[in-house]
């Protein structure tokens, strides 16, 4: 089946901007489609949309479809970016990224832990426009690694994880997405939970509150693992940063002042994280932990 | 037994799969009552997965007491002692208390609490 969806301007300030992406996945959530993304109505497209429509890429590619992008109605402005950014180019779009406000966008099928550090270390920390030591960034890199260890582990995303950052010097921030279409988190928990015939109940909000508390896991290898978004969340609380979730009907947002797990009514399979950090050392609590017997 | 952390993985203690390699180099010789010296120095990179599969899977077979005769940490940074610190208590808990009905009670409580 032919169809051609318009790509408007998407943000990532409300919740509501994401619903614009999943609304396309809803669109495109079948076999053997033959997609045009035309760019008439779009002005900008923020991180979010950027590592999201590369996805939808994939995920249309590896069902057995066909994506074209209608080159000739993207803005000048957004063609610089999606170059600039390396979209383009890693789509077989054509052209060679450069440095700029851009974070690359990345495809990762396999957790490839030293090409993924580097990532962040150099192109998302890295670029002068963070101003963080060498140890807060370790540990920021620390910390955002959780993500992928979950996302790697639990999303079972066929087509892999797509990430995307930008730097945003007006409101001296700095941004990070990174989207699976795997089973998403409220899958995971109710399965968790499958000898519980109350499970199948749990909201996915509830799923999505119970992943962010201390200790919880939903393997059930007879090993204790954290799923370490605890520790992110900590973290993004400390240091006056945003997380925010997605996965089906669940969405989470957690700042300093609120820790809010709410259900919409618009559903996404899959996992969306964005993040939020502010690029000023002088805002950060580095952690002190100080060795102390026992430890155990 | 003593292991230099940087020589055998590099900067990095992130993913479940280097934790599996330290556990797999140190549960054997815990297990017989020897010591083990686990020195970080030079490791600048923490996350929970590899502490999870090298450290928190210790528990579940070596008591508390063992482990803090038998296992010293050295050179470890403040973030990676934070790390590691988390993922002791959540083994500890877990090994202790597996639970999972209750769990399960827990989140069913608190949804019908929210509507």
């Amino acid at each position: 089946m032919k169809i051609t969806l318009s790509i408007p301007t998407i943000n990532d300030y409300t919740a509501v901007n994401f619903d614009v992406l999943f609304n396309l996945w809803n669109q495109v959530n079948n076999d053997n489609l033959d997609v045009t993304f035309e760019f008439s109505q779009c002005g900008f497209l923020r991180h979010n949309a950027v590592a999201f429509l590369g996805g939808l890429t994939r995920l249309i590619q590896s069902r057995g479809g066909t994506v074209r992008f209608a080159l000739n109605t993207i803005s000048e402005k957004v063609k610089i970016n999606l170059a600039q950014n390396s979209f383009l180019s890693t789509l077989g779009f054509g052209g060679a990224p450069w440095e700029g406000n851009s974070i690359p966008y990345r495809e990762d099928l396999h957790q490839d832990k030293i090409a993924l550090v580097d990532y962040l270390k150099t192109h998302w920390l890295g670029h002068g426009w963070v101003h963080v030591s060498e140890r807060l960034r370790d540990e920021i890199v620390g910390r955002v690694w959780e993500i992928y260890a979950n996302a790697f582990e639990h999303g079972q995303s066929p087509i892999g994880i797509f990430s995307c950052g930008q730097h945003y010097p007006k409101q001296h921030e700095l941004k990070l997405t990174v989207v699976d279409f795997g089973v998403g988190i409220p899958s995971n928990v109710r399965m968790f939970f499958k000898h519980d015939a109350r499970a199948q109940s749990l909201s996915a909000a509830s799923c999505l509150k119970w992943a962010f508390q201390r200790g919880t896991t939903t393997k059930p290898n007879g090993t204790s693992r954290g799923m370490g978004l605890d520790l992110l969340k900590e973290f993004v609380k400390l240091n006056k940063g945003k997380i925010e979730i997605f996965s089906h009907e669940g969405y989470a947002i957690i700042d300093s002042k609120r820790e809010e797990f709410l259900n919409r009514s618009t559903f996404f399979e899959g996992t969306l994280i964005n993040i939020t950090f502010i690029r000023d050392e002088s805002y950060y609590h580095l952690a002190s932990e100080v060795l102390e017997e026992p430890l155990f | 037994m003593k292991l230099n952390v940087f020589e055998l993985l590099g900067e990095n203690c992130i993913t479940l799969e280097d934790g599996q390699k330290i556990f797999d180099l140190i549960h054997p010789e815990l297990s017989a009552s020897n010591t083990v010296d686990l020195d970080f120095k030079d490791v600048k990179i923490f996350a929970s997965p590899f502490f999870n599969a090298a450290i928190g899977r210790l528990l579940k077979d070596i008591t508390p007491d063992d482990l803090n005769r038998l296992l010293k940490i050295t050179n470890i940074v403040p973030t990676g002692l934070a790390v590691l610190k988390r993922v002791i208590e959540n083994s500890k808990e877990y090994y202790s208390n597996p639970n999972v009905r209750k769990a399960v009670d827990e989140v069913l409580l608190e949804q019908s609490e929210a509507l």
